[in-house]
């Protein structure tokens, strides 16, 4: 079922559901802990009508802890409506205005909003424990300090998940920008949110340079584009790719785009602030960096290369852009993997093996660029990129859970000023077990170990790659080696890659296990059961997603049929 | 399929993998103090699931389950006790097991070695979690025995190395660390190319509507069905997808095998990993883990692309002969009891190899003897060689003198073991290998090869006499009157071993003798396994069109 609304318009409210209850929740951050007694005295008058806003303030709502209780109960509202959505069927709504088409609801965008929310609703849950906030108990310096920011944290994590809808929804390149930037600003601040510490001010900083950078190269690409096009609409674009995409303005316009999302995606040579900005931030910030932030990078890669420069567009059926894809995606994979076996602190080591993924992903989508766009193949080269894109939003969905899982894993140990050398894990198996199993389980996922959902997503983006490269070939028959296309060679590349990843996924198992632990933390972690049942969470969807993966496998294919059905 | 009880998936399989996890989970809630408490009777229960197992596989090889064809008997390609289950449906992904005459002696032989393991390592430390993870073991072994589903295959083959680096990194030796990084690496890097290599051959099968394939790809990951359709696209001379693509995946599922095996120029992880694991994990390691890279080459390369074995024989020959023979060579050099065990196994893996490469029915079923065999007579090398550890917390060669004199016990299990390992006639050993020379006679003289490809075998049976009779005379020998036990146990008195030792020794060397001496209660079905295959399969294929 499809509809078309104006914005504001009859069914504007119920399309864009989840989007609102964020917008609800933003309002109510702002308010709630502000309500209190005040009156408002007309003036020249005795009469006093209560305003509510200010003065003494309640015993309920001066709770510090209230943000975080809230912010978490909207991201699971919002995460659950976007569920609901896909219930029955996804009633797919475009909202244009007159002749611009702005957002489009479809199962593409809902389910990134799910990767979305259910990372921002993780980490918040976890953030309760990780910036404790704590009612009339703790008057030290850093309880107050933690209780005052609280609403700040949470407000910013918010306006994070409403700008990152945006970016999945829009199909206006500048909305998408705008959408970009709110996600950017809030996580630039988040980045920094712990100034107190040298390491988070300096994550922040960097973060922030190397980022706004980004995006004023991404702008001025953008501005190109516009003045080659005179439209920044999807379809425009297209369809103006499609006549004079081989021009020099329109590249190089698509090339500065790239580095604007190749920095969200951490990909090679733009991913040098995410070690420090990672190492940084709180582990719950951390995880959403290497999660939903970079899926939102991902979404914008798929949009600028696919909708717009899709391939079809070129004389000989394949992309422009292909080369420079794959060569920045075998940089991106080889670079991460050898940084990170070089790392020892843990965070600077997740860090380097997400720009790892990242590598795989744009390999997956180089395979992409590489069909055969004839109309003899064209139906094949449509189901070879379905599965492409299926299994990158796989792997977006799973990465959530065990990427995510493995910073709040850190987090924890932050809380106790750990986190920083792979030594303070030491001895975990001794001092919570169930915290090293769930470790070990996200780093042997990571490394793409059966039965995990690391390994499951891993296959499915090999198998995409090899499926394009075989494409062609395959339809004939039998074939030679030397026919096959050469991004099957980015698959090769990928597997040693992932094999050579292993070793320090593995070391940090060792340390958990075998090692004893550092002088002064021996004894039982912080408490915090919030973060505890937010890595609980993960580790059941890591192995769910391992063993019984059909569901999500189809409704990640119903959410690649919107995307490349609508080319 | 039938509603007969899933005798496999349940009891042999969901079984071992399910009560290790539910018993570590138990043990993970307990405190400390619980743990020690609670270990003899986690052994207990792993020992009885084990013997549980056993019994299951015993009844199938006495033919007294319903439902299934006598295993000699049966036709290539078809399967006792074949269940299948949907998995992920939109990629083809089944849960599929079954049986043949080639997998069969494999997981008898891995039920056979569980509660032999348990019992030889009756006094391990940490014997709570020790024991569920042994059992853990079994059940991905198994796994990967029966799977008749790629996927399934695959998960179970790298399955197995979890709970083994977790053995050898836990209960393992000084270099425990560097041994289980390099030995899953090793293993890691090589089979995430043959998986590369899988994924490629299930998308060059032609997209024809292929039972059991996926209701989204068109393609199969089902084992019979794959090999079945080669088959037909094997024959007539054709290249099943043609013939450079059919040598490169050759090569790039031979290398996950190869290195599983391990074969030479991939063998470093094994000493290594042997020489560090504890004695329990090196039974298994050596006993089932290494077959599984053979096993996977019967079941896949070799069959599908028989047309590449062919073309690469000359390789696969040579690397037999350079594994048979370095790893003899090797052996003469060492002073560690366990690495030249080690090297010995590669030194036999050689032997397997050769047979593959033969190409003759005979070799074959030599190789599939020789995988059985060793898979009885290297375990018992690994117990002689934890019992020195334990007991005298030394391996090294020459460390100590006239052992036979203190622990007559340990001695005759170490005699009994070295002798039956380099082939003395009678002991299982000798039949695997007197099966090898006759193939590899046949195979040269049907050929026109040259001869001196009979130099190496001949040379190394001398080679491995020496080494081993060497080891035994400078430990368990010699000495005299004036026996000197090893510095190690700085002037205790010399133990000798405990009782659950003796009984799995003694158990061991039983069937040693048993398969010596009536090889054919197992050759049997491996000889019917080869036969069908080369009759059935491969004789057709490259006889038949040429």
């Amino acid at each position: 079922m499809e509809s078309v609304i104006e914005p504001f318009g009859e069914g504007f409210v119920t399309a864009l559901a989840p989007e609102f209850v964020l917008v609800i929740g933003l309002f109510t951050l702002m308010i709630v802990p502000n309500l209190g007694d005040a009156k408002f005295r007309i003036p020249l008058t005795q009469i006093r009508i209560p305003w509510f806003f200010g003065g003494k303030r309640g015993t309920l709502d001066s709770d510090p802890r209230l943000p975080g209780i809230f912010a978490s109960i909207f991201f699971a509202i919002a995460f659950l409506l976007a569920i609901v959505s896909f219930l029955g069927g996804m009633n797919q709504t475009t909202v244009a205005s007159g002749e611009n088409v702005l957002l489009k609801v479809d199962e593409f965008s809902r389910l990134f909003e799910l990767i979305f929310y259910g990372a921002l609703a993780l980490a918040s849950i976890a953030s309760i424990n990780r910036l404790p906030a704590t009612f009339r108990a703790d008057r030290s310096a850093s309880g107050l300090y933690n209780n005052r920011r609280q609403v700040d944290f949470y407000i910013l994590l918010m306006t994070c998940g409403l700008g990152m809808s945006v970016v999945a929804l829009a199909q206006d390149m500048f909305l998408l920008f705008i959408g970009l930037e709110l996600a950017s600003f809030s996580t630039y601040v988040l980045v920094a949110f712990l100034k107190e510490t040298k390491e988070g001010s300096e994550a922040g900083m960097k973060y922030f340079i190397v980022g706004s950078v980004a995006s004023g190269v991404g702008l001025y690409g953008l501005s190109l584009l516009y003045l080659w096009a005179g439209s920044l609409q999807f379809t425009d674009l297209a369809a103006q790719f499609d006549t004079s995409g081989m021009e020099a303005l329109p590249l190089a316009g698509l090339g500065m785009l790239l580095v604007g999302f190749g920095f969200k995606v951490s990909a090679a040579p733009f991913h040098f602030a995410a070690p420090d900005a990672y190492a940084g931030a709180p582990g719950p910030v951390a995880g959403v960096l290497a999660t939903a932030s970079k899926a939102m990078g991902i979404v914008g890669l798929l949009r600028i290369l696919l909708v717009v420069a899709s391939p079809e567009n070129s004389d000989d059926g394949t992309t422009v852009w292909l080369v420079a894809l794959a060569v920045m995606s075998v940089v991106t994979m080889t670079w991460g993997n050898l940084a990170a076996l070089g790392s020892t602190n843990p965070k600077r080591m997740l860090a380097y093996s997400s720009v790892a993924h990242a590598g795989y992903m744009m390999a997956a989508i180089t395979a992409i660029g590489a069909l055969n766009w004839e109309p003899a193949h064209v139906m094949d080269s449509k189901s070879a990129s379905l599965a492409i894109v299926t299994a990158l939003m796989f792997h977006l969905v799973v990465l959530v859970c065990f990427k995510l899982g493995a910073f709040l894993v850190l987090s924890l140990l932050e809380s106790e000023n750990g986190g920083h050398t792979l030594e303070s894990l030491g001895g975990l198996v001794k001092r919570e077990p169930f915290l090293a199993v769930a470790m070990f389980i996200f780093m042997m996922s990571l490394a793409g170990v059966p039965p995990l959902a690391g390994f499951l997503s891993k296959l499915l983006v090999i198998m995409g790659i090899v499926k394009a490269a075989l494409l062609e070939a395959s339809a004939s028959g039998n074939i030679s080696f030397s026919e096959i296309h050469w991004v099957w060679y980015l698959a090769l590349i990928m597997v040693i890659n992932s094999a050579v990843s292993v070793f320090y996924y593995l070391r940090v198992g060792l340390v958990m296990f075998f090692h004893e632990p550092e002088a002064g933390r021996e004894g039982p972690l912080p408490k915090g059961n919030s973060v505890r049942l937010a890595i609980a969470a993960c580790v059941i969807s890591t192995v769910y997603f391992g063993i019984g993966a059909g569901q999500l496998i189809a409704l990640c294919e119903s959410a690649a049929n919107a995307l490349v059905g609508a080319w | 399929m039938s509603t007969a009880i899933d005798w496999i998936s349940i009891p042999l399989v969901g079984l071992p993998l399910i009560s290790s996890i539910v018993l570590l989970i138990f043990i993970g809630n307990s405190s400390v103090a619980a743990r020690e408490k609670l270990g003899p009777s986690i052994r207990m229960v792993s020992l009885i699931v084990s013997f549980f197992m056993l019994g299951v596989t015993t009844m199938m090889f006495f033919g007294q389950m319903d439902n299934m064809t006598d295993w000699t008997t049966m036709n290539f390609g078809s399967f006792n006790f074949e269940h299948r289950y949907v998995w992920i449906e939109s990629l083809g992904i089944h849960w599929s097991v079954g049986m043949d005459a080639l997998s069969f002696p494999m997981v008898w032989l891995t039920t056979f070695l569980l509660p032999i393991t348990i019992a030889a390592t009756w006094n391990e430390k940490n014997a709570s979690v020790y024991f569920p993870l042994i059992l853990m073991m079994g059940g991905a072994l198994i796994g990967v025995f029966v799977a008749l589903d790629l996927f399934m295959f695959y998960v179970f083959w790298e399955l197995t190395l979890i709970p083994m680096f977790f053995l050898i990194l836990k209960w393992g030796g000084k270099d425990r660390k560097y041994a289980s990084q390099k030995f899953f690496i090793y293993t890691f890097t090589a089979s995430v190319v043959m998986l590369l290599g899988l994924i490629t051959m299930y998308f060059l099968q032609p997209d024809s509507a292929l039972t059991y394939s996926g209701t989204w790809t068109g393609r199969t990951f089902d084992i019979p069905t794959l090999i079945s359709h080669s088959q037909a696209a094997n024959a007539n001379g054709m290249w099943f997808l043609g013939e450079s693509m059919q040598k490169v995946l050759f090569v790039m599922l031979m290398l996950g095998f190869l290195v599983k095996l391990p074969s030479v120029p991939f063998h470093t992880w094994l000493p290594d990993a042997h020489v560090q694991a504890p004695t329990g994990g090196s039974m298994l390691l050596a006993g089932v883990m290494l077959k599984m890279g053979a096993y996977g080459m019967f079941r896949l390369p070799l069959a599908m692309f028989p047309h590449a074995a062919e073309f690469f024989q000359f390789w696969l020959l040579a690397l037999g002969m350079v594994s048979l023979v370095w790893g003899a060579v090797v052996c003469l050099g060492q002073t560690n009891l366990k690495k030249m065990v080690a090297y010995s196994s590669v030194s036999h893996m050689g032997v397997i190899l050769i047979g593959i490469a033969t190409m003759q029915p005979l070799g074959w079923a030599a190789a599939l003897f020789m995988m059985f065999a060793h898979g009885i007579i290297s375990p018992m090398l690994f117990a002689v060689c934890g019992a020195f550890k334990h007991h005298y917390h030394s391996m090294e060669i020459g460390a100590m003198r006239g052992m036979a004199k203190h622990s007559p016990w340990l001695a005759t299990s170490m005699m009994f073991a070295w002798m039956a390992s380099l082939g003395l006639p009678l002991l299982a050993g000798f039949v695997a290998e007197l099966m090898m020379f006759l193939a590899l006679w046949h195979f040269l003289a049907a050929e026109n090869w040259s001869v001196f490809w009979m130099v190496g075998p001949a040379f190394v049976l001398a080679i491995t006499a020496a080494y081993y009779l060497w080891s035994m005379q400078r430990t368990i020998f010699e000495g005299g009157e004036d026996t000197q036990p090893p510095a190690s146990l700085h002037g205790e008195p010399v133990p000798d071993i405990a009782d659950s030792e003796k009984i799995a020794m003694v158990i061991m060397a039983a069937f040693t003798i048993l398969f010596g001496v009536m090889p054919w209660i197992a050759l049997d079905m491996m000889n019917g396994w080869t036969v069908a295959f080369f009759e059935q399969l491969l004789i057709p294929i490259l006889n038949g069109g040429a």
